[in-house]
């Protein structure tokens, strides 16, 4: 715990000021064209593995955003949070994985439409 | 029209005793700041007179647990009321003129601010409950001895209940009248409401008798709440319900004095509705009219109740409730012609009814109201004395007529229709019953000089023709002593004279219908017959004593008590004997010259009038219903038990007869007018409740349910759906942050 | 924390703890058994804190124990009690070993989970009363519909579901304004110029909260009144009543006649007249009128009922009406007669409740066109019957005589003019005697319903259901358990009838206080100052054991 603050405030140490819109854009720009991809795929795409696989890079656009203002901002704050979200990920992923199986195992079949039990 | 005499007549009584011609200059209210200025403690004995009933209950209810199959119920009972007589006579004896109050134990003790709200559980003695508690105490012993024999076939099964009901109503009624509160009276009145509920419905299996009970419970509660509310009031006004208090509550002295003076605008409605008020409790459970349909149906209960509740003691609850409260009633401008032309209309319309039945139990219900109505005439009248002696013989006639009856009831199996029974005198064993009824009949119709109940009854008659203004009553009252007369000797010459003839009732107790024979009365029956026969003929004795100064010696218990007014008649009677009367302290009452009758001195006149009368009736009674030969005083000509004169004149009259043996249809009146629409509400609040009311309720809790089916098409179950939806809601989110955002920026 | 407030403590906790013992014992046998020891144990801690009660400061909440629960909110978990709530508490109390013996050859499945949810009404019931802060208060009030909710649910009759759901929704409903408006008086105080902090302690509330607008008390009135006014209840937000009664258990109906509904009465005489005392001065009318209607409508439809435990329960709805009534009065004589009904009801009618569950053990019906006569076949549970209505008709020295004729005095006597004239305490709000005539109609009508029911259930031919065999393991008659339950209440009935006076003395000094509150709200303050017992500092009350400062600064 220690090591990992210290290791941050080094890492500002080497980059002393802020970084510039100009530099800030790009990352944002990739990140919102990841997200953009993610949500797309999401929405168009019935194989859950795939729109599982959807659902992560959608996460991984807001982790790249949040490090890019974290940089840009100074703070630590994006980071931390990157941190968190790639174990939620983590986790996400084998719970999700596992249910897809199971779910797979019920219908023979990975399409999500074969699941609409909830409607009203 | 009925009202405008009323209206005529409202400050008759009142306006004559207006302070002027005696000169005394002692204020009216005087002898009752008297009467209650030093209310002592009396002492603890006392209570045993009202414990000593409720101890008859706890030993009863004990007996009926335990599966008693004796007559020790009885004897226990029996026991205990004859101590409680016996204290009650020593309770006379030791009287010494000053009322005192006895404490049992704090009731209700309500203090707030400088106010209170005191009514505890003691005793106010005076002359007035000694005189009632006499009887009550004494009739009751006498009573249970009767019933110990009448009721001892129900030995194991409903005799533990009998009598505990019947220990709980003396309790109750000595209550009512020892209490030194109204909130005490309050307890004895429904107190014996409910043992006269239970002892209605002793035949519980008996439908009738069901009904017969939850009437006489639910019409007494209305009068009750006339009641209840009249005390409410007399709190609020006088701010206490305490006896003592009260009527040494110099605001009321006031009144009192401003009503003598005839000046009633000097005394707030509000004092005044107080008597109104109590009136309607003292009607119900008095059964006058309009709330007198419950007696008659009363007769349902066994003989010994009718006799003790539904005749001596507890009807005249309401006569002891008014003369109690005299003073509250003095002060009110409407109550007492009101008291007094209710009195008159009850007395006539029962005496009515009653030629006509032929249960002859009913009969003695309905002459029970009907002398019911005489005494609340002698109260309105201003004659407390008249209605309290009236009270007295009647509770020894009426008990007597009532237990004779009983007693051919219990022989006969349960036959009381007079047209199935003759010359039951006759019978074997049954000569008591027959003198003793004879007796009880000549005082219920009131034969002059030789009962009792014509002097107790011409105190009341007389007091109307001595009232200006009040001579229509008078005369419609003797009309009804001559209807009274005739209705009597009707029963008595059809059932107790003539041939022998009977015709078993339809409780047979086991014998076989062929082989019926009446069982005569037993020793306990008689004994009591014979007594009550003689207390009937000695009262006569109590006219005499004391008349001068009080008029009898009633008159001297009431003079004694807060029911002491001086009646015009006393008045006159002192002026004739020119005495000064004792009984005047109650005020300068002054008194006009009474008009004439027959043109003699109105008292002299109306013995006459309502003596000849009396004998009338009887002779009327043996033309029509006696057999033939010297029973029927050589009038009669009934040979047959079921045929008499009467059949034909009755066939002539058209349906009248039917009307009057149908009660004037006041019954089925009442069901159409009361209780039909107020069951028709009812079910029409049932059904408000179940569908409009809950009917909202649900409608709230169906909304909800509407909303959730109207947007219940967007959940689709399919995945893709629902991300759009999340997608597309983002997207809208973020327009409107921006577009917030550019315009800020904008107005920047 | 001294061992009364432990005691207090105990009569909450202690009845949690049993229902989770028998919740998990191994042995359904045992349910019964357990609960039973438990509530009659449940005596002695109640019976403990009537001795030690201080009578002569009954206006002030004793036993006091408090503890900081959420700070920054000012809530405490603090409880304690006056003369009202030691009433009500050992009410709640007495009730417990009645209604646990009166289940036990009703309820023969699931025992564990009935007696384990009816421990747990019995904490939440004391907890209601003892509660010192509003938000407690809420809590247990609210928890209270849980319980109540499953054994209606899991334990009623044919129709239970709709009973329980029509019961829970209502009455939470209600509560949820009752609370909203709660919330707003705790922000008014906690105004800078009011008590200047968060708090949630009933007397600092009570002490600042009339100094609000007529019109926030208007709608504050509102608020409390929706969820007391539904759980009294009063006309015309009655109709869950007569279904969750009809439908519950035999001791879920005690329970809900006997101690839930006046948790509505207890809710309006604590907080709806204290808090907004201007508002309910201007409207006790209004309330009275609709008490009356109540009296007269309930009553009325009891009348036409053919199922016996619906004519009960209406008739809870015409009675509670005089309760009602009594505290529109803003008298001394009111509160007090309508503290006195809140018992005496629950003596009565509970017992009634009881009376018709005997009888449904055995007949299985509640119709009284299939099942009358009883008399002749069980004449114990005839004259118990007999005994309970007339109690119930206000029958002369029982239980609801004393407390009738107070509420009806006291709407007969309300008069402010009076108390503006300097007549201290005694005139209240200005309803009149017509107010009393009316209501005192209801005396009649309870009569005419319950001598109907007594005459058709009791008297008459016999009547059995068709088909109707004795009971495997019941007597025809009541048993010696059975009667062990009803003679309490019997025993009850007769005392509260001839010794009111023993209640108008405990409960003297806090009524005094409250119609204190009203005639100083609204300027009615008499003229010569009474003995009134000083509201004390919060640190003599409660004994704190986290030096929590409290709301002493005023």
């Amino acid at each position: 715990m220690m090591h990992a603050f210290e290791s941050i405030q080094l890492a500002q140490l080497a980059f002393p000021t802020e970084m510039s819109t100009s530099v800030l854009a790009p990352y944002l720009f990739v990140s919102a064209a990841m997200f953009c991809i993610g949500l797309v795929g999401f929405l168009t795409r019935k194989n859950m593995i795939i729109m599982f696989l959807c659902t992560e890079l959608m996460f991984q656009a807001a982790g790249l955003a949040l490090i890019a203002f974290g940089r840009h901002h100074l703070g630590a704050d994006g980071q931390t949070f990157v941190i968190f979200v790639l174990c939620i990920a983590a986790a996400e992923a084998a719970m999700a994985l596992a249910l897809v199986v199971l779910l797979f195992r019920h219908r023979e079949s990975l399409s999500a439409s074969a699941w609409k039990e909830l409607n009203g | 029209m009925m009202t405008a005499s009323l209206l005529n007549n409202l400050l008759a009584p009142l306006a004559m005793l207006a302070p002027g011609s005696s000169g005394s200059d002692e204020p009216a209210s005087a002898h009752l700041a008297h009467m209650t200025e030093h209310v002592g403690t009396g002492p603890k004995w006392i209570l045993l007179i009202v414990f000593l009933p409720l101890l008859g209950f706890v030993f009863n209810a004990i007996y009926a647990a335990s599966g008693n199959k004796s007559k020790l119920p009885a004897w226990t009972t029996i026991a205990l009321l004859a101590v409680a007589f016996l204290a009650t006579l020593s309770m006379f004896l030791s009287y010494d003129g000053t009322p005192y109050t006895v404490h049992a134990f704090d009731w209700f003790n309500l203090h707030y601010g400088e106010k209170s709200f005191v009514a505890n559980f003691s005793f106010y003695i005076d002359k007035l409950t000694i005189l009632w508690m006499l009887f009550v105490t004494g009739l009751a012993t006498l009573i249970a001895l009767y019933a110990s024999e009448y009721m001892s076939h129900d030995i194991g099964t409903g005799y533990c209940r009998f009598f505990s009901a019947f220990g709980l109503f003396v309790f109750s009624m000595s209550c009512l009248v020892m209490g030194d509160n109204m909130l005490m009276l309050y307890l004895g009145w429904e107190g014996v409401g409910l043992c006269s509920y239970l002892l209605i419905g002793y035949f519980y299996k008996k439908p009738s008798a069901v009904a017969a009970a939850k009437k006489a419970f639910i019409v007494n509660r209305i009068g009750d709440l006339g009641l209840a509310l009249g005390i409410y009031l007399t709190f609020v006004h006088f701010g206490t319900v305490e006896y003592a208090a009260l009527f040494s509550n110099e605001t009321l002295h006031h009144y009192i004095d401003a009503a003598v003076a005839g000046d009633f605008s000097a005394i707030p409605s509000e004092a005044q509705w107080i008597a109104m008020l109590l009136m309607v409790g003292a009607f119900g459970k008095s059964a006058q009219f309009p709330l007198y349909v419950w007696l008659p149906d009363a007769m349902e209960g066994p003989t010994p109740v009718s006799a003790l509740i539904h005749a001596a003691t507890m009807v005249t609850a309401g006569v002891y409730l008014i003369a109690r409260f005299y003073p509250l009633f003095l002060v009110s401008e409407n109550a007492l012609p009101i008291v007094a032309w209710i009195g008159t209309i009850t007395a006539l319309l029962a005496a009515t009814i009653g030629m006509a039945q032929f249960d002859i139990k009913r009969i003695m219900a309905y002459s029970t109201v009907s002398q019911l109505g005489y005494m609340f005439a002698g109260l309105g009248l201003l004659s407390t004395t008249g209605a309290a002696f009236h009270v007295l013989t009647h509770a020894f006639f009426k008990a007597l007529l009532f237990l004779a009856c009983g007693a051919v009831m219990h022989g006969f199996a349960g036959q009381l229709d007079l047209r199935k029974l003759s010359g039951v005198s006759w019978m074997k064993g049954w000569g008591i019953v027959g003198i003793t009824m004879l007796i009880g009949c000549m005082n219920l119709a009131g034969l002059p000089y030789i009962t009792s109940g014509f002097y107790s009854k011409d105190m009341i008659l007389a007091e109307a023709f001595v009232t200006p203004g009040y001579r229509l009553m008078g005369w419609v009252l003797v009309f009804t002593a001559i209807m009274t007369a005739y209705y009597t000797f009707r029963v008595f010459f059809r059932v107790f004279l003539g041939d022998q003839h009977a015709e078993p009732g339809e409780d047979f107790h086991g014998d076989d219908t062929n082989d019926f024979h009446p069982h005569a009365p037993g020793w306990a029956i008689n004994t009591v017959l014979i007594t009550l026969a003689a207390c009937s003929m000695l009262a006569i004795a109590l006219a005499w004593i004391d008349k001068s100064a009080y008029h009898g010696w009633v008159g001297s218990m009431v003079a004694d008590s807060t029911a002491s007014f001086h009646s015009p008649y006393a008045v006159s009677l002192a002026a004739a004997h020119g005495e000064g009367n004792p009984a005047a302290v109650a005020g300068p009452v002054g008194y006009g010259a009474p008009g004439k009758v027959l043109g003699m001195d109105p008292h002299g006149g109306m013995i006459v009038v309502s003596g000849l009368g009396a004998i009338f009736g009887v002779l009327v009674a043996a033309f029509f219903h006696g057999p033939k030969g010297w029973q029927g005083l050589f009038l009669g000509g009934r040979t047959q038990a079921d045929k008499c004169r009467m059949d034909a004149i009755a066939k002539r009259a058209g349906p009248i007869p039917r009307w009057a043996e149908n009660k004037w249809f006041v019954d089925e009146f009442y069901a159409m007018v009361f209780v039909t629409p107020l069951r028709v509400v009812s079910h029409i609040f049932h059904w408000i409740d179940k569908l409009l009311l809950d009917g909202l309720v649900n409608l709230f809790g169906f909304l909800p349910r509407v909303l959730a089916w109207i947007i219940r098409p967007s959940q689709s179950g399919v995945l893709q759906g629902y991300a759009v939806s999340m997608a597309g809601g983002l997207a809208v989110l973020l327009l409107v942050v921006i577009v917030i955002v550019l315009r800020a920026g904008g107005a920047a | 924390m001294n061992l009364d407030s432990l005691m207090l403590i105990i009569l909450i906790f202690f009845p949690v703890v049993a229902a989770l013992w028998i919740a998990f014992s191994k042995n359904a046998d045992n349910a019964y058994r357990t609960a039973l020891i438990a509530s009659l144990v449940l005596l002695l801690p109640a019976l403990k804190l009537l001795d030690r009660f201080d009578f002569a400061k009954g206006d002030v909440p004793q036993f006091g124990y408090s503890i900081s629960w959420i700070d920054s909110l000012g809530l405490n978990f603090s409880i304690g009690m006056d003369s009202i709530s030691l009433l009500l508490i050992l009410l709640s109390v007495l009730l417990g070993p009645i209604v646990v013996a009166a289940s036990k050859s009703a309820i023969t499945k699931d025992r564990r989970m009935y007696y384990a949810w009816l421990m747990v009404l019995q904490g939440a019931m004391v907890g209601v009363f003892a509660a010192q802060d509003l938000l407690l208060f809420y809590i247990c009030f609210e928890f209270t519909l849980l319980p109540m909710f499953v054994l209606i649910r899991k334990f009623g009759s044919t129709n239970r579901v709709a009973a329980s759901i029509k019961f829970f929704l209502y009455t939470f409903t209600g509560s949820m304004l009752t609370l909203a408006a709660m919330v707003y008086v705790v922000w008014f105080v906690a105004q800078p110029d009011q008590f200047g902090a968060w708090t949630l302690d009933i007397p600092t509330l009570t002490k600042y909260a009339w100094h609000m607008s007529i019109s926030e008390q208007t709608w504050v009135l509102l608020g409390l009144l929706a969820g007391f006014a539904v759980k009294v209840p009063l006309f015309p937000f009655h109709t869950w009543l007569p279904l969750a009664h009809t439908e519950a258990p035999t001791a879920g109906s005690v329970i809900l006649a006997a101690v839930l509904l006046k948790l509505g009465t207890y809710g309006i005489y604590r907080f709806a007249i204290p808090l907004a005392p201007e508002a309910f001065f201007a409207y006790a009318p209004h309330i009275a009128i609709l008490s009356i209607i109540g009296i007269i409508y309930a009553g009325l439809i009891c009348w036409v009922q053919t199922d016996i435990k619906k004519l009960v329960a209406y008739s809870s709805v015409s009675h509670l009406g005089f309760a009602v009534l009594g505290l529109a009065a803003l008298n001394v004589t009111g509160f007090s007669g309508s503290i006195l009904y809140m018992l005496s009801h629950g003596l009565s009618t509970g017992g009634l409740f009881l009376m018709i569950g005997f009888m449904y053990e055995r007949y299985h019906t509640r119709d009284m066109n299939t099942v009358g006569g009883l008399a002749s076949k069980m004449p114990i549970w005839a004259t118990f019957m007999v005994f309970f209505a007339m109690a119930s008709v206000g029958l002369p020295g029982l239980n609801g005589f004393p407390s009738e004729v107070l509420c009806l005095i006291s709407a007969f006597q309300s008069d402010a003019a009076w108390t503006a004239a300097g007549e201290p305490g005694a005139w209240g709000s200005s309803l009149g005697p017509w107010f009393a005539v009316f209501a005192g109609t209801g005396m009649v009508i309870a009569a005419m319903y319950l001598l109907y029911m007594v005459g058709k259930i009791c008297f008459g031919p016999l009547k059995e259901p068709e088909g109707h065999h004795d009971h495997e393991t019941l007597p025809t008659d009541l048993n010696f358990r059975e009667i062990m339950t009803l003679a309490p209440l019997a025993l009850g009935c007769i005392y509260f009838g001839l010794q009111p006076t023993v209640l108008f003395d405990t409960v003297s000094d806090q009524v005094n206080a409250t119609v204190r509150i009203v005639e100083q709200a609204n300027g009615l303050e008499s003229a010569e100052p009474r003995i009134m017992h000083d509201t004390p500092a919060v640190d003599d009350i409660y004994s704190n054991d986290n030096g929590h400062e409290g709301a002493s600064h005023d």
